[in-house]
C-alpha cells in the first residue's frame, strides 16, 4: 500500500490532491425504513481479514504522511446507505458481494425479516456504512 | 434484485465539498463501474479512471455519457505500476480501493 502511495505521488503534480474515501468497518447497523423512521434490528459482525486490512491502509496513510510525502487537510466520518425492498434481496446482495467482508448471523437476519414484515407497506431495509473520506497534498515534487 | 446506493447522495456532497474538480486532471484508482465518476466528471477537466476489474471497466465504459466521450477513458491498472507519466495529475482518488 505504501508503494501504491508513492506511485500516486509520482503521477501528482506538486501541492496535488490526494482523496482517500473508503468504508471502515464497525459492526455496521442494519436497519429498517419506514414512513421517515429508521430502527436498528442489530449489527453485522466484521470479518477479521478485512478488519485488518482496514488498519494496514491506516497505517499506510500514516507512513506516506511520516515520510514526507503527503500533509493531511482534512478528514470527517459520514453515513453511507444501501437500500433494498425486502429482507430477501438484501441477503442475496450481501451473499454475492460482501460475504467475505461481514457476516449477519441467522437470528439477525430472522429478527430483520419480522421488523421488516410488521412494518408499514412502504418499509425498506437498509444498512448503514461507516464512510471515511481524508483530503491530503503532495508535499514535495518526486524525484 | 434491486439495490439503491446512497439515495441521499452523501458521498458525493462530501467530496464536492473536499476538492474544487473545475478544470482538473484527475485519476480515479478503483473506479468500477463508474458509480462515482459520474458524480463528478462533468465539473472536472479530464478524467481517467483505472481498475483491476475487466468487467465493471466494461460497464463504465457502456454507461459512458456520449457528452463525457473525450473528457473521461477508463484503463485496466493497478495502483502500484501507474501507467502515467510523472505529474500527469491534479487530483487522485482512492475510491472505496484500499
Amino acid at each position: 500500500m505504501v508503494h501504491a502511495l508513492n506511485e500516486i505521488r509520482r503521477v501528482l503534480v506538486k501541492g496535488g490532491s490526494l482523496i482517500d474515501l473508503r468504508p471502515l468497518l464497525d459492526r455496521w447497523p442494519i436497519e429498517v425504513s419506514s414512513n421517515g423512521e429508521n430502527r436498528e434490528v442489530g449489527r453485522a459482525t466484521d470479518l477479521p481479514g478485512p478488519l485488518a486490512d482496514d488498519g494496514a491502509a491506516n497505517q499506510a496513510m500514516a507512513e506516506s504522511e511520516h515520510r514526507g510525502w503527503f500533509l493531511r487537510e482534512r478528514q470527517d466520518i459520514f453515513p453511507f446507505f444501501y437500500y433494498w425492498d425486502t429482507p430477501r434481496e438484501m441477503q442475496e446482495h450481501i451473499d454475492e458481494t460482501w460475504n467475505d467482508v461481514i457476516q449477519i448471523e441467522d437470528d439477525l437476519w430472522s429478527s430483520l425479516r419480522s421488523s421488516w414484515a410488521t412494518a408499514n407497506a412502504d418499509a425498506r431495509v437498509r444498512i448503514r456504512l461507516k464512510m471515511m473520506i481524508t483530503s491530503l497534498h503532495k508535499k514535495n515534487s518526486f524525484k | 434484485m434491486t439495490v439503491q446506493t446512497d439515495p441521499e447522495r452523501t458521498e458525493s456532497k462530501f467530496l464536492q465539498r473536499y476538492t474544487d474538480f473545475t478544470g482538473k486532471r484527475v485519476l480515479e484508482i478503483g473506479c468500477g463501474d463508474g458509480r462515482l465518476t459520474w458524480q463528478y466528471a462533468k465539473s472536472a477537466g479530464l478524467v481517467t479512471g483505472i481498475d483491476l476489474h475487466g468487467d465493471d471497466l466494461r460497464v463504465a465504459t457502456i454507461d459512458r455519457p456520449s457528452d463525457l466521450e473525450q473528457q473521461v477513458s477508463f484503463a485496466r491498472a493497478d495502483s502500484i505500476h501507474l501507467p502515467f507519466q510523472k505529474e500527469s495529475f491534479d487530483i487522485a482518488i482512492l475510491a472505496w480501493s484500499f
